[in-house]
């Protein structure tokens, strides 16, 4: 017992360099990915503060988990694997049903100035009016880079479940785009 | 590749890189014309789907890891404190056993091996100014009391019998010293009427209140000793 207690004192430096090591590590996670996890788990929930906790709770469990991340490639899809698993979680403890919207509460309070805003404000309502099963592929893809394969595995579904639902998101947004033209002329005026 | 195929392909995926989609757009301009729309659609999509992240995550982020593995830190302590708590404590259980759990499986072994170890301390030709009074006050914790002197008293003080509080006497013997012990009752000893070994005999008689053990050498009348004891000690009810 003695003996362990000494021992570790020895080692102390070596522990305090790998912690070095692995908070390096952590914070170079937390930049380059923190952003896209953010918005992934933006879309998946719809709020924004929601989507900010659950991206904490999930770099917290990365940070504790980090030593089982052996490659860094696949940092991406192990942190939204651990995303994904806290907000079935929240779903768990309290049972609200987000589908359950059926107006999207996106409050983008910046002033829409440009064109572009205009048109992202008007996209991220039909985004979010999309259904779940539609919505998550098409965000893992366009926003993840994923590819069909990657997605599959990350949702647990098959490829052409995938590209078929990835097809109905475009389609259904397309639809939107065509039938409602003198919705999105209001933003003008 | 028909067009409804094809179309189907590019809404999935519009950076597809499949060879026969390649080679259809290739082919015709109208798909061509398709797949630039649809890839323009998706740069508006991309756009859309990247909503404003707050300024400070991740600064947040690194912060909250910070807070959580110092407050960790502490619990490794704390742990660590228990740990040499309880293993502190553990010595000193094994040690207050070691000392007060007998080692003698009898008290005539135990009765010699005491008497045996102080016999160095006291000889025949030891002063004997140990009064009655000061020997019934420590007679008291044992509810008994001596009417008379028993006999030339050495020594009398408080020993542990084998972890037990009890009264220890050196009285003069014929050749050597007299051992008594007053011990108080317990359930500790299985006592044997009478005792020896090579040099030293041994008697016991037990009372109510307490057990009186006589060790004395081979020349020694132990059973006139008990006697005399039964004689000259009342024991209080």
């Amino acid at each position: 017992m003695i003996k362990k207690i000494l021992g570790n004192k020895n080692t102390t430096s070596q522990v305090s360099s790998s912690m070095a090591t692995k908070q390096t590590r952590y914070e170079a996670l937390v930049k380059a990915l923190h952003a896209d996890l953010f918005r992934y788990a933006y879309w998946l929930c719809r709020e924004k503060q929601i989507a900010e906790d659950l991206v904490q709770e999930t770099f917290l469990r990365a940070w504790r988990a980090l030593d089982s991340l052996k490659d860094e490639k696949a940092a991406k899809s192990w942190l939204i694997t651990i995303l994904r698993r806290e907000n079935a979680r929240r779903f768990e403890r309290k049972r609200f049903d987000m589908s359950e919207y059926e107006e999207a509460t996106i409050t983008d309070t910046k002033a829409m100035s440009s064109e572009q805003d205009i048109e992202n404000h008007w996209l991220r309502e039909k985004i979010s009016l999309l259904p779940e099963e539609y919505r998550e592929p098409l965000v893992l893809q366009v926003i993840g880079g994923f590819s069909g394969e990657e997605i599959a595995s990350l949702l647990s579904l098959n490829k052409n479940t995938v590209m078929t639902r990835l097809f109905r998101a475009r389609n259904q947004l397309k639809d939107a785009l065509e039938k409602e033209p003198e919705v999105r002329g209001t933003y003008n005026g | 590749m028909d067009d409804l195929q094809f179309r189907r392909s590019i809404y999935a995926d519009p950076q597809c890189t499949d060879e026969d989609i390649i080679q259809a757009v290739a082919a015709d301009p109208s798909k061509q014309k398709f797949l630039n729309d649809v890839q323009q659609f998706d740069e508006k999509l991309l756009a859309a789907l990247k909503v404003p992240v707050p300024d400070d995550m991740a600064q947040k982020l690194i912060l909250q890891q910070a807070l959580n593995s110092h407050q960790q830190d502490k619990k490794k302590t704390k742990v660590h404190l228990a740990l040499a708590a309880s293993v502190a404590i553990t010595a000193g259980l094994v040690v207050k056993l070691l000392m007060f759990t007998s080692t003698h499986d009898s008290v005539a072994e135990y009765a010699f091996a005491h008497t045996a170890h102080e016999a160095d301390y006291f000889t025949n030709n030891d002063d004997t100014n140990v009064t009655l009074a000061s020997l019934n006050e420590k007679m008291t914790s044992f509810s008994g009391n001596f009417t008379d002197k028993l006999g030339d008293l050495i020594f009398a003080d408080y020993c542990r019998f084998d972890g037990i509080k009890s009264l220890h006497l050196v009285y003069k013997g014929i050749t050597s010293p007299v051992n008594v012990f007053i011990i108080p009752k317990n359930d500790k000893f299985t006592y044997t009427q009478s005792f020896s070994n090579n040099r030293l005999n041994g008697r016991s008689e037990q009372y109510k209140d307490a057990d009186v053990i006589v060790v004395g050498d081979k020349s020694e009348p132990l059973q006139k000793w008990q006697e005399n004891i039964k004689a000259t000690v009342t024991w209080s009810i």
